[in-house]
């Protein structure tokens, strides 16, 4: 596969009219995936007018906004709510739901397990930094405990959620994770989601220097990156590893690929029962 | 680690323009540095990168890939992207022109796809 060139994609995908360069900080890993999701789009075969891109509030929810294809800036935790809309009512789209952390986890949270109960054809990108990013570094679900945050200044003292692992106990189709430094993975990732059928989950671990990073005493956003690349362990050698060995890396790729009956079969199931049913002066 | 070789090959001339920044989005993050595998990336006094040994680069693109900002281009520069560079219809925020007075034309100006035939 030739890589498109980053100034055609810049050119087909970006919005013209967006001010550049974006908003988020020098070195945060939502730029590269901004570029990883653009490139996994055009691979796809899809047309700017067949993809939706939907997101929460928070810096990871800016993304869509720069991407020249519809797209809705929703509120807080609330992204999969409003793309639930969009696909019932118009199942042609390829919709994509990119949340923060603490878009998806805290607030949104209970949304996230029925979305993945329920297994509506959606592609949901959770970008996991570990903390608030946009409100400055508040600790989120997914923060790791003894980690300092502007809420836990002598050290978190909670456990985290396994994002990608409550996906997959709620009954997504689809879970998968990559870090923003295994950037082809991460591409290749996100059209599988976009390929596949149900409710597909991208978990995408990304260094928050600004918010995070600094509260924790790491030196700068390369340091962040190079830790990510060590703790990310492609997913097939992680299972042969031992519980010790394990400890402090996550394993990368795809974690579960399931054929569940899908939501929008039911829901067309129904529909036409309700039709035949008031067709025959039954309801 | 030995010493790596700094032959200056014939092409080297041509391939100056191998690896390419755009600083008006460049946020000087380093990446495009820190992650080349083939160290051809090296940050100046102001903490902006530039490709000091694109002999030595093998097209890998993880600069390009690795950058946040969009601000890194690999490839052969041709004589119709250098022309096309700045060229993209009107002037940024004149009449016309899709693309107002803050944005970036060369960024945004069409590149011919690899495969494709130009027509000019
Ligand atoms: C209903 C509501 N509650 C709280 C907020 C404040 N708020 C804005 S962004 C944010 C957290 C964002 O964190 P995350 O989702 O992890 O995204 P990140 O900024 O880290 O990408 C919060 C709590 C809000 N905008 N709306
Ligand atoms: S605060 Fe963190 S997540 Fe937000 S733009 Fe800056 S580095 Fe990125
Ligand atoms: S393409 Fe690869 S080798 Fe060449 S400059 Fe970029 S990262 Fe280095
Ligand atoms: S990775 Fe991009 S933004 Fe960062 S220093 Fe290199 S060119 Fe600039």
């Amino acid at each position: 596969m030739t890589v498109p060139s980053t100034q055609t994609v810049v050119y087909e995908w970006l919005r013209h009219d967006k001010k550049f360069p974006h908003v988020w900080c020098p070195g945060c890993g939502l730029g590269i995936l901004l570029g990883a999701l653009v490139r996994a789009l055009a691979a796809s075969g899809l047309t700017k007018d067949q993809v939706a891109l939907v997101s929460g509030i928070g810096c990871a929810g800016r993304l869509p906004v720069y991407v020249d294809v519809g797209s809705i800036h929703t509120t807080h935790g609330r992204a999969l709510t409003f793309a639930t809309g969009i696909k019932l009512s118009k199942p042609e789209l390829t919709v994509v739901v990119v949340m923060g952390d603490g878009d998806a986890m805290a607030i949104g949270g209970n949304h996230l397990i029925h979305a993945a109960r329920r297994n509506l054809d959606l592609v949901a990108v959770v970008v996991n930094n570990r903390t608030f990013g946009m409100t400055g570094g508040q600790f989120s679900p997914t923060t790791p405990m003894g980690a300092k945050t502007t809420t836990a200044l002598y050290g978190h003292i909670e456990p985290e959620f396994d994002i990608a692992a409550v996906c997959a106990t709620a009954g997504a189709a689809l879970v998968a994770r990559s870090t923003v430094y295994h950037v082809d993975r991460l591409e290749r990732l996100l059209l599988q989601a976009l390929q596949k059928k149900g409710f597909s989950v991208v978990e995408v671990m990304s260094p928050c220097y600004t918010n995070f990073g600094r509260q924790n005493l790491m030196a700068s956003h390369v340091v962040m990156m190079k830790q990510l690349k060590e703790q990310g362990i492609p997913v097939e050698r992680w299972q042969k590893m031992s519980e010790i060995e394990r400890r402090g890396s996550f394993p990368l790729g795809v974690l579960v690929d399931r054929d569940l009956p899908g939501y929008l079969d039911s829901y067309r199931e129904v529909c036409k029962t309700a039709a035949k049913l008031r067709s025959e002066g039954k309801i | 680690m030995a010493a790596r070789k700094r032959k200056q090959s014939p092409q080297h001339e041509d391939q100056r323009e191998k690896v390419r920044f755009y600083p008006a989005w460049c946020k000087r993050c380093g990446n495009c540095a820190a992650f080349c595998p083939q160290h051809v990336i090296e940050m100046d006094q102001w903490g902006y990168p530039h490709a000091v040994r694109t002999h030595d680069c093998i097209s890998c693109h993880m600069c390009e890939k690795l950058c946040p900002d969009f601000a890194v281009t690999v490839g052969e520069e041709t004589p119709s992207s250098v022309s096309r560079r700045g060229a993209a219809g009107p002037s940024p925020g004149t009449e016309g022109s899709l693309v107002s007075q803050d944005h970036s034309p060369e960024r945004l100006a069409k590149t011919p796809h690899p495969d494709e035939e130009e027509h000019d």
